[in-house]
């Protein structure tokens, strides 16, 4: 049984790595304090906020713990140590993440190496209690998940229509192949609310925006580990969206949960909400993250083990320094049961061959079509077509029959190198396309969410997407090559996805 | 007038190690009729008890006891529970000295055993919360503290097999001490490849043999004044000096990572307090809760150079002679066995490790007698911390 309040404090301070410097001697402190130990009284109320969040540290020194504490046995080996920011005035307990340790190896090799904090689960806890997390796991700044500065940089221009500001995939280290299917496997200590996280803070730094300007934040996933607790409400937490007020966030948070279009279903209401004169909203975040579950292999519901991937994509919506206007969006409905989950149970239901044909075909041909024919275009007049992909020849199949050609749509699919990410997929394919696209290019997105449901939008590119572009290393090219990935195999995969 | 020095008239103790069917006051009985068999002393002469436990409220789940001290001894004195022999020692001297009362039993006790599957999560909670956050665990700490060392003083290459070869050698001196302690958890000698062994399996380090086990077990000792004492008829025991320090519970955020500075000040302040030279006093017990722990804290208390007692360990073979010798000078440390192999039951280790000076000020302890210049010791120091070197105390006892 945990300690609800306890887990406040700790998951307050560690989710951020909350530190505090004195504004008269300029000693730091991991915590918060009131005031400083060395100037004493006259430093009450003199002390500066600051966080390790978006810093990197060096690992000062380090040891192997093979034989972890019973609420660390899940990790089974890691490498464990000090880590120092700021030439040492700060030091911290640190645990290296993103590691499966086979050979026996000298850990004091990676002593010095420079690291960045990862918002992960911290430890086990029993099924009923609060998942604590924290900020002091650590991957190497050199490897699969670079260093990446978190500049703020004022906007200069206006837009008239609203659009995506910016916008950061977050794909994990390890992948399982299946023929000529890669996908992304969660870490151990991963779940959909740390890839929440991770991708808002990508979306963050690729748009330069200062995160007391987001006014919203919506996560659509259909993984969440709690039924009923947000995990907008972590990723406004962790990432400061919104004015700080003491320990609360000035932002409005909500989850939603649509199967696979949670997310892209709260592009418009985004974009409503930030042209809306009296809203106060600047810029709004909508994130799709999902770590999704699926029965092993030849159990009722395996049929989906094939598929799955892990990751999470977000989207900054604004009408300022737009890299890609929304011009116009359709979306169509209907009671179809093609893939759910009841209620209590682990692992979803799926219809077989039903989710073909009388659902994803029929509501991605529908918004799809229907989009056009009201904005009066055709197939040839976009530059690229992104559909949801949950697996590699729904997407290909439907725009094939739509008219669209390969160069058009290929670039978009990107499930095979990631799996399906389900209410991340259309953003994942979306992202590869606005890595690449061109001024005034412009993209038909169509997203599709069983149960079901399927959002068509019109996307129009801004000449501003060349500057933004060069402010983000971690793109759909870099995690789809990138050398530092590991493959694991079934069983390995099958233990990482179960988590913590 | 009554002359109110506070004298150690009588210890006892229990074996350590475990005792599955005994329930935690069973264990406190057993070492307070030890001690009050040896100076002749009725129960209801007691003033006050103080009683140290680290955790039972988390280990057994028992919160208040005092109240089962009191069942215990059917009395019905002002009692206090303090986490450390020594801090329970302490507050009974001074309320001795303050003249508020002429006879105290003090205890120590604890019983780790009986929360073996998660004592490493309960400890580690303990001692160093933001630590455990972060995956660490207790042994982990003890391996950083010693690559802080290595880092700190350069030890690399042959010198750095040295030093891992003298960690060894500490294990190996204690385990042949404990092997003529009748009350130590482990009673038999190991050799220098039962060290290293599981060290290599592990590829650590440190393996299973530097670090001490958990235990069960009680220690109790008499602390009267000197009028009281005189009466009884014994060898009295005084408190030379005594000195404690404290440190910041997380290790990581601590200005200095490759030693104790609150061993180093707790020394400081022992000396000051007895007028005594590091030199005047060559029995110790340290706290060993690691080989690493018992080495650097030969530099904490002054007796090697910081950056230097491995070599002092390592020249001195220790396991042959049964001392450490340094600048030609011979230092006995941990005659018990230490916590290696005496035991490490929390609360109640320090009162193991004074029951040893008390045993060896007085000339009576048996095989594990030291003799320096033809008599039994006259000052003899111990070292004990709680937490990861989070408090330090350091009590100089000492015969007149």
């Amino acid at each position: 049984m945990s300690s609800e309040p306890i887990e406040r404090r700790v998951s307050y301070l560690g989710d951020r790595l909350r530190a505090i410097r004195c504004k008269t001697c300029g000693k730091e402190y991991f915590e918060t304090r009131d005031y400083c130990g060395d100037c004493g009284r006259e430093s009450y109320g003199k002390m500066d906020n600051i966080d390790l969040f978006y810093e990197k540290g060096t690992l000062e020194c380090c040891v192997l713990i093979d034989e972890p504490t019973n609420k660390f046995r899940k990790l089974d080996r890691f490498i464990y140590g000090i880590v120092s920011f700021h030439n040492g005035k700060i030091r911290v307990p640190a645990r290296i993440t993103d590691q499966l340790l086979k050979d026996n190896f000298d850990p004091a090799l990676l002593e010095g190496r420079e690291v960045i904090p990862r918002f992960r689960r911290r430890c086990s806890v029993g099924k009923s209690d609060v998942v604590p997390t924290i900020s002091l796991a650590f991957t190497f700044a050199d490897q699969y998940y670079p260093y990446q500065e978190y500049k703020i940089i004022q906007p200069t221009q206006d837009y008239e229509l609203p659009g995506i500001v910016g916008y950061g995939v977050y794909i994990s280290r390890f992948r399982i192949k299946d023929g000529s299917i890669e996908r992304a496997v969660p870490f151990i200590d991963e779940d959909s609310v740390t890839a929440a996280v991770e991708a808002g803070k990508l979306a963050l730094i690729h748009s330069g925006l200062d995160s007391r300007l987001v006014g919203k934040i919506y996560v659509g996933s259909e993984s969440n580990p709690y039924a009923v607790k947000p995990i907008a409400a972590k990723v406004a937490q962790v990432l400061q969206l919104g004015e700080s007020d003491g320990d609360l966030q000035a932002v409005d948070a909500i989850d939603t949960e649509f199967a696979c279009k949670a997310a892209s279903g709260m592009f418009k209401d985004a974009c409503a909400l930030v042209s809306y004169p009296r809203s106060n909203v600047n810029y709004a975040m909508v994130i799709g993250s999902d770590n999704s579950q699926a029965a092993p292999r030849g159990c009722p519901g395996g049929e989906l083990d094939a598929f799955v991937g892990y990751g999470g994509a977000a989207y900054l919506f604004g009408k300022k320094d737009v890299i890609a206007e929304v011009e116009v969006w359709y979306s169509c409905t209907s009671d179809t049961p093609d893939f759910w989950r009841r209620d209590g149970e682990h692992y979803p239901m799926h219809g077989g061959r039903f989710t073909g044909d009388p659902a994803y075909n029929k509501h991605v041909r529908n918004a799809a079509s229907k989009m056009m024919e009201k904005s009066n275009m055709k197939p040839s007049d976009f530059a690229y077509f992104v559909p949801h992909q949950p697996n590699p020849t729904f997407p290909v199949r439907i725009a094939k029959d739509l008219g669209f050609k390969e160069e058009q749509f290929l670039p978009a699919i990107q499930m095979p190198k990631f799996g399906n990410t389900y209410s991340g997929a259309s953003l994942v394919g979306l992202a590869a396309i606005l890595d690449i696209a061109k001024p005034n290019d412009q993209i038909l997105v169509t997203s599709y969410g069983s149960g079901a449901g399927s959002d068509a939008y019109i996307l129009r590119v801004t000449n501003q997407i060349i500057e933004k572009r060069a402010r983000q290393k971690v793109n759909i090219k870099f995690l789809a090559e990138n050398p530092f990935t590991e493959f694991v195999d079934y069983s390995t995969y099958r233990r990482l996805k179960q988590g913590m | 007038m009554e002359n109110n020095r506070p004298v150690i008239v009588a210890v006892g103790r229990t074996k350590f190690g475990e005792h599955y069917g005994k329930k935690p006051e069973k264990l406190i009985e057993e070492a307070w009729l030890a001690a009050s068999n040896e100076c002749n002393l009725e129960r209801k002469e007691l003033d006050t008890c103080y009683m140290s436990d680290y955790f039972l409220p988390v280990t057994n789940k028992l919160g208040l006891e005092e109240g089962f001290l009191s069942e215990l001894t059917e009395l019905h004195v002002p009692m206090e529970v303090t986490r450390s022999f020594s801090a329970a020692l302490k507050t009974a001297c001074h309320a001795i000295e303050a003249g508020v009362y002429s006879t105290a039993l003090v205890g120590g006790i604890e019983k780790m055993t009986d929360r073996w599957d998660k004592i490493r999560d309960d400890l580690m909670l303990l001692e160093d919360p933001w630590s455990y956050y972060a995956g660490g665990t207790p042994e982990a700490n003890h391996e950083l503290l010693l690559r802080e060392y290595i880092k700190k003083h350069g030890i690399a290459g042959e010198d750095l097999e040295r030093l891992y070869c003298a960690l060894a050698q500490v294990a190996v001196k204690n385990h042949a001490n404990g092997a003529k302690n009748p009350y130590a958890q482990f009673q038999r000698k190991i050799s220098l490849d039962t060290v290293l062994g599981p060290r290599k399996a592990a590829n650590r380090s440190l393996g299973l043999f530097d670090y001490a086990p958990i235990s069960d077990g009680a220690t109790a000792l008499i602390l009267t004044n000197e009028s009281v004492a005189k009466k009884l008829g014994v060898t009295p025991v005084y408190i030379y000096g005594y000195g404690s320090a404290t440190d910041y519970l997380n290790y990581t955020a601590r200005s200095e990572l490759n030693h104790f500075v609150a061993g180093q000040l707790a020394m400081q302040g022992a000396l000051n307090d007895s007028g005594l030279n590091v030199w005047d006093i060559r029995l110790w017990e340290i706290y060993d809760q690691s080989t690493m722990m018992e080495m650097v804290s030969l530099e904490d208390l002054g007796y090697c150079t910081a950056g230097s007692a491995w070599k002092s360990i390592d020249e001195s073979y220790p396991h042959d002679k049964g001392c450490y010798v340094v600048d030609g000078k011979e230092l006995y440390v941990n005659m018990n066995g230490g916590l290696k192999a005496d035991g490490n039951p929390l609360g109640a280790a320090g009162g193991a490790q004074i029951y040893e000076l008390f045993c060896q000020l007085t000339g009576k302890a048996e095989q594990r007698q030291v003799s320096l210049n033809g008599a039994a010791p006259k000052y003899g120091g111990m070292l004990e911390f709680e937490g990861f070197g989070t408090k330090a105390y350091v009590n100089i006892l000492g015969r007149d």
